[in-house]
């Protein structure tokens, strides 16, 4: 028979344990919705069932990681890095430091270690009381022959009216001797994400739709300060054009100005864009970058409905193009009736594969590809 | 079994605390008033949890509340009716100009974003009342922080930013010691992730936008929107920490049940086609009211307002 004083004993036991039992479990129950992104460093990707081609550069939280044999590297400090782009020969990285009131394009070596700073946008100290002083560049890109750096850059501006237009510059000289490629349109946010091809260059141009929506167009323009031509139209609202290694097509976002966003392929002949095909549809989707080797599409998109954003891979099957299946020849000559229908080849549906789950990578920085 | 309540009290302690102190407030409607919200039995007093079935009509305020404001006597930088009809799942949201010259249900005629520094939610709500003709059934009112430190608790929003929004000359009133001070704001364009910060960047610049406030109201519905959409994840077990997150920056007439009622009632809204976002843009109002305030084309607008708020 157990005595009343142990089973008191038990019973306050019991009541110690299980308030604050309760109190735990119930936390362990929350959504886990607000849990900051881990760092990319912390946990491998996928990268046991496929290991991306050569080595891809991608920010979070004002770091760079590259990502190579299905591992992230940390390449700088969470300080404001974002936008790594690469030069022609990959020996470098073109990428964007973004402070509080301005950004300046850095060139740094493949591990991450900063070789030479090319803009100087801080306001000079005697004008540092006025914040319009300062200056923003975006999206640098390097031409081909690595002697003329791109960008979008905040000049002209006036007072509130603040667009970025898109600036080439000569690589190993200073803004003064740049040249002013675009004329962004006022109050839009103005000319973004220069794309160096040949014969000029591709951007996104954020202007009025006739319905007086703010919407993004691709253009291509081959002179400074020219016009050029717009290569989507203002209902399609795309941006963030990616161009084939090959050179033949160009990737894109597309949103058809709703709060969803497509991922598009259309093929290029240096002057306009042919038949859209939406490869990814009906959730959001950033940033498309062609592998190298041309052996698929890497995309940032969230792992989750409203969650930050992961990195995946579409491999070329999915979206490129399929050929016609030939008509089923019928046995025994000529035919005076319809043809037969050919016969239809086994559906075999390609699906994006998630690369990583718990990271939260910059939408808004391309990230770069090295073969 | 009674530990177990206690560990359950325990945790839901400081929640049900600050939603008692932040929600379920009582609307004081300053004299004279055409409209008598207190004599008027509001569906946020009923203390069932049931689910909700009729249609409603909630008044969102957004604020300045930093220190150039004294006490409650800030200005509604934002103001958005929302309509909710469960039986059809359909929501319309429409912006009111913040800058748009009406009578005031305190008296004279003034901005309709100044109806709340006069006399409190309850004069802001019977303005809107009085000019639009609308009946009101709860109020939620948001200071900038509130904004900022709810998104963050959430854990972020997506959202596909229109375009860029640049900006020299947006004050840093948040976490500066001046609060008259200015910062650069850049956020990019197209399909992101926001934390607080830079969403209530987003929302809150005006000057890089040729539509000015019609601009940003059309961003702080896509916000709304995005805030609902992450909302739809939460279970109750988030409660507490939320409250805690948000702090004193939230403010709402609707009662603790209701608000328990609510939640799995904005998750069933899943289909954002039946979103309708209304802006007060030209013809409906025009841009030269006294002090720099836009006049309103009642004409065109009581017709527009009677169809989606009956």
């Amino acid at each position: 028979m157990i005595s009343r004083f142990v089973l008191g004993a038990a019973l306050a036991l019991l009541m110690l344990v299980c308030g604050p039992l309760t109190f735990v479990y119930l936390g362990t129950k929350t959504s886990k919705i607000s849990v900051p992104p881990a760092k990319p460093t912390s946990a491998s990707p996928r990268a046991q069932a496929l290991t991306l081609p050569g080595t891809l550069y991608l920010a979070q939280s004002g770091a760079i990681y590259s990502l190579a044999a299905g591992r992230f590297h940390q390449l700088t400090p969470e300080a404001g890095w974002t936008q790594p782009s690469l030069s022609s020969d990959g020996s470098s990285i073109i990428a964007v430091k973004q402070a509080a009131l301005y950004s300046d394009v850095y060139v740094l070596n493949r591990f991450g270690t900063v070789v030479r700073k090319v803009t100087s946008n801080a306001a000079p100290p005697r004008l540092a009381y006025d914040t319009g002083q300062n200056h923003w560049s975006f999206y640098p890109r390097l031409s081909a022959d690595g002697k003329t750096l791109w960008m979008a850059y905040d000049k002209p501006k006036f007072d509130y009216d603040v667009v970025l237009s898109i600036w080439a510059m000569p690589f190993g000289g200073t803004i003064t001797q740049g040249k002013l490629w675009t004329n962004a349109a006022d109050y839009t946010g103005g000319d973004v994400q220069p794309v160096p091809v040949s014969g000029g260059v591709i951007y996104t141009k954020y202007d009025y739709g006739p319905d007086e929506k703010l919407v993004g167009r691709l253009w291509f323009t081959n002179r400074a300060y020219a016009p050029g031509k717009a290569l989507t139209t203002p209902g399609e609202d795309c941006r963030n054009p990616a161009v084939s290694p090959d050179g033949t097509q160009i990737a894109m976002i597309c949103t058809y100005e709703k709060q969803l966003s497509y991922l598009t392929v259309a093929s290029w002949n240096g002057s306009t864009l042919g038949a859209r095909k939406n490869i990814i549809t009906n959730q959001l989707v950033a940033q498309p970058t062609w592998a190298p080797d041309g052996s698929g599409i890497a995309y940032l998109a969230p792992g989750v409905a409203a969650g930050p954003f992961q990195l995946w891979w579409l491999p070329r099957a999915a979206y490129a193009p399929v050929p016609t299946p030939a008509p089923t020849p019928t046995p025994g000559g000529p035919h005076n009736g319809p043809l037969p229908s050919p016969s239809a080849a086994p559906a075999v549906v390609i699906r994006p594969i998630q690369m990583t789950t718990n990271n939260g990578f910059d939408a808004t920085s391309p990230p770069a590809w090295r073969g | 079994m009674l530990s177990s309540v206690a560990g359950g009290l325990a945790y839901f302690l400081p929640a049900a605390q600050l939603a008692l102190d932040s929600t379920g407030q009582v609307i004081r409607v300053p004299t004279p008033s055409p409209t008598d919200l207190l004599t008027s039995p509001a569906p946020s007093q009923s203390p069932s949890s049931s689910p909700i079935t009729g249609a409603f009509t909630v008044l969102l305020l957004g604020s300045d509340d930093d220190s150039k404001f004294i006490g409650d006597h800030v200005l509604t930088q934002s103001m958005i009716l929302v309509r909710v009809v469960p039986s059809t799942k359909q929501v319309t949201m429409l912006s009111i100009p913040r800058d748009l010259y009406v009578p005031l249900s305190t008296g004279g005629f003034g901005k309709i974003d100044g109806a709340y520094s006069y006399g409190g939610a309850g004069a802001a709500i019977a303005t809107v009342q009085q000019d639009f003709g609308v009946h009101i059934n709860d109020y939620i009112w948001v200071g900038l922080l509130g904004l900022v430190k709810l998104i963050d608790a959430i854990g972020g929003i997506d959202v596909v930013t229109s375009h860029p929004v640049m900006d020299d000359y947006y004050p840093a009133d948040i976490y500066s010691s001046w609060p008259y001070d200015y910062e650069r704001v850049a956020v990019l364009g197209g399909p992101q992730h926001l934390d607080g910060l830079h969403a209530m960047q987003y929302v809150r610049s005006r000057h890089g936008d040729l539509q000015s406030d019609f601009g940003r109201s059309q961003r702080q519905q896509q916000v709304l929107m995005a805030i609902r959409q992450k909302a739809t994840q939460l279970s109750p077990e988030d409660l507490p920490g939320l409250t805690k997150a948000i702090g004193g920056e939230l403010k709402t007439s609707i009662g603790l049940s209701r608000v328990a009622a609510l939640l799995p009632l904005a998750a069933s809204f899943d289909n954002p086609d039946q979103i309708r976002q209304i802006i007060l843009l030209p013809p409906y109002t025009h841009g030269d009211g006294p002090g720099g305030s836009i006049r309103a084309n009642w004409g065109l607008i009581l017709p527009l307002v009677h169809q989606y708020f009956p």
